[in-house]
């Protein structure tokens, strides 16, 4: 990865290691799921907020992944209980 | 070749497949086509390979390619000047049946040098269910009319037989002759001021040219791509139909100057039709691609050849025959748009120099409803509402959504005018305006999708029937970057009008609750809008970019005051509050504080 290189708006990448883009936060290496390093909440759909997310379904889940520093919030996903988490890594520049 | 006249010669083909789509227009009388822009015009190689990728559904550039190809392998010794060659089988090269292509050879001085190719979604193909998307077809068989190529047009004159014999297995003949004729008369004019360009600048300098401006593409997408980081970006769909989700896996890898777009562990084909074959597929990662990635390029083979696809046989993403496809548009290609849109929207947002062309996804979710029965002036009508086309923009890395701001695959995307469907339909719209909450949440928003509620009126049936194909009410598929929200779902429901004979209020004030009667939940099949029960639909937002609780308080009191966003979502997900129509700044503090802190209460992740 160049310098540059972020993952997202939200996790920049500092020396190689992904971190928290709002207070620096070490979230593991770039090259491996920062996620982990994330603390996970998972919001059934219809208690995200709002009505237009009530579909009267049970089991569609909004999954929040925030910072453990700020609690800043850095990826969401719409998931079913049970599926793996998406993953976004940089690779190692050969 | 001396730079100005590759500049001509290439600004020449971009006119000549603008000019090809305003004839493909003037010819056409399909709402579909003229108001919903459901169409494309590309010109191809002599091999059958992308030259220039006009403007319209973009899945359909790649799908072409492939029609051209096939045409080209089972008519080899067999193509002559003025033929045109119609192809819709899935499973050979098109998206859906009801998408119909026609390729036409262009000849200059005897010799075969180029392509054209056009589609419209035509008026009806004699699926089980009006207006192509058939729900209830149980395989390929129950979809309508399918070709995999076959004459239409021998040497400039029409083959009677063979479109007699397409328009007795289709409803609406009339509609659909003019449909075949709007693309016949689009390949013409294509084909002829191909022949002129070649004739004024010669074949092979022509030829030449085509060759240049593909490798040309190559070259500035492999640098685009060199200039991004190198990594794996995932996404994921869920399409619910009919009480049963499906899965569309991605995962994207740039290395270098090639990028791999990988659909293992998509779940395999539905017994429902939403699945795709993979060259829908293949078009449908290419749809969003193009715009995104190569916006400042010219969309033809060079673009094509860093790419690789990794689908499944027998996924939902690369169907057997015979499985049913025909809502595939709207399905499985969709969502592999969708999924694509996501993983560059990533890779975008990774990038120093690129992250400000990052988006999340626009309007993930198309709805097929085809009303369908007797109309007002005592004839049959057939029609999309083309509300589906008006889509929601996905925010940006520093700005929301464009409210029902078109979609990626489809750049000249658009609705009908209410006027235009009242007046082929014998229905009026109760209102159809932006929808609150339906955006994203973020620190930018995305964009509004819209509601819209219809009614019968003067019918002479007492009403119309509608097939819907109306997935994705279930699970939000706009999804977010970087902490933004996902766009909420679509929402379709059957309001009866109450035993007691209470008139539905016209009015656009209160939605869907202020229409008297129950709510029932549609989404797949054949259903009656009939006597004085209403049709809602609410289509989905796009997705937003960053934590909502940083965005701007006036933004959300702005947001609030349009009634794009409620009260109550202004205090829930963004945390500000307000008060007399003012942000209360003391206790939008307050709120953010304690939505933070709820945050870090949670168990730490495994
Ligand atoms: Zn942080």
């Amino acid at each position: 990865m160049s310098g540059q290189d972020r993952i997202s708006a939200s996790v920049a990448v500092k020396e190689g290691q992904a971190v928290c883009a709002a207070c620096g936060h070490d979230l593991g290496p770039a090259t491996k799921p920062w996620k982990d390093h994330a603390q996970r909440r998972e919001i059934p759909l219809a208690q995200a907020g709002g009505q237009a997310y009530d579909t009267g379904h049970e089991g569609v889940l909004l999954r929040h992944f925030y910072c453990p520093g700020c609690a800043a919030l850095l990826d969401t996903e719409t998931a079913m209980a049970g599926d793996p988490a998406l993953d976004d890594i940089l690779a190692e520049r050969g | 070749m001396d730079p100005m006249t590759f500049s001509i010669i290439r600004h020449r083909l971009f006119r000549i497949v603008d000019e090809a789509v305003i004839t493909l227009k003037h010819v056409s009388g399909s709402a579909i086509t003229n108001e919903g822009h459901d169409l494309m015009v590309s010109l191809y190689r002599a091999d059958g390979t992308l030259l220039m990728g006009g403007v319209g559904f973009l899945h359909h550039l790649t799908s072409a390619a492939e029609a051209c190809k096939s045409i080209i392998r089972r008519f080899e010794g067999d193509i002559h000047e003025g033929d045109i060659f119609l192809l819709n089988d899935p499973y050979t090269a098109a998206l859906h049946t009801s998408d119909i292509y026609l390729v036409s050879p262009i000849h200059h001085e005897g010799r075969l040098v180029a392509w054209s190719a056009c589609f419209v979604h035509v008026y009806d193909i004699g699926a089980v269910n009006p207006g192509g998307f058939a729900p209830q077809a149980p395989d390929i068989y129950t979809e309508g009319f399918s070709s995999p190529g076959i004459r239409l047009v021998a040497g400039g004159e029409m083959r009677q037989d063979v479109l007699d014999t397409i328009l007795n297995m289709v409803r609406s003949p009339e509609m659909v002759t003019l449909d075949l004729r709007s693309m016949i008369a689009c390949n013409n004019v294509a084909r002829d001021r191909m022949q002129s360009l070649m004739t004024k600048y010669g074949a092979k300098e022509v030829d030449g040219a085509c060759a240049e401006l593909v490798n040309q593409s190559e070259d500035l997408f492999r640098a685009r791509l060199r200039e991004l980081p190198d990594g794996q970006w995932q996404s994921r769909q869920y399409l619910d139909v009919n009480g049963e989700t499906a899965r569309v896996n991605l995962t994207m890898t740039k290395k270098d100057d090639r990028l791999i777009f990988d659909f293992s562990g998509s779940d395999p084909q539905s017994p429902y039709s939403i699945n795709c074959t993979k060259w829908a597929s293949l078009g449908g990662l290419f749809a969003p691609l193009f715009p995104l990635l190569c916006y400042d390029i010219t969309w033809n083979e060079g673009v094509l050849r860093p790419v690789e696809m990794i689908a499944p046989e027998g996924s939902i993403v690369n169907c057997t025959r015979p499985a049913p496809v025909s809502v595939a548009t709207v399905g499985a290609i969709q969502s592999v748009n969708n999924a694509a849109c996501s993983t560059i929207g990533k890779m975008l947002g990774a990038s120093e120099k690129y992250r400000n062309q990052s988006t999340a996804v626009w309007h993930a979710n198309h709805f097929a409803i085809f009303k369908f029965g007797r109309n007002q002036k005592g004839g049959d009508s057939i029609g999309i509402l083309t509300e589906t086309f008006a889509g929601a923009g996905g925010a940006r890395s520093f700005a929301d959504g464009v409210e029902i701001g078109g979609e990626i695959p489809n750049p000249i995307s658009r609705m009908a005018n209410v006027e235009t469907v009242e007046a082929a339909f014998p229905v009026r719209y109760l209102f159809r305006r932006r929808a609150p909450d339906s955006g994203g949440p973020g620190e930018y928003r995305g964009g509004t999708g819209g509601e819209l509620a219809l009614v019968p009126h003067k019918a002479p049936d007492g009403g119309i029937n509608y097939v819907i194909s109306g997935k994705g009410s279930r699970h939000p598929m706009s999804e977010g970057l970087a902490g933004g929200y996902p766009g909420a779902p679509n929402s379709y429901v059957w309001v009866k009008a109450p035993e007691d004979g209470a008139n539905t209020p016209v009015t656009a004030a209160g939605g869907l609750d202020a229409i008297s009667g129950t709510q029932e939940r549609v989404s797949w099949g054949v259903y009656p809008l009939m006597g004085r029960d209403a049709l809602y639909v609410r289509w989905n937002g796009g997705g937003g970019h960053g934590d909502p609780i940083v965005r701007d308080p006036e933004a959300v009191r702005s947001d609030v005051a349009a009634g794009l966003v409620t009260l109550q979502s202004a205090g829930d997900i963004y945390g500000v509050a307000l008060r007399d129509g003012a942000v209360d700044e003391t206790e939008t503090m307050a709120k953010r504080k304690s939505i933070r802190s709820a945050r870090l209460q949670q168990e730490a992740s495994e």
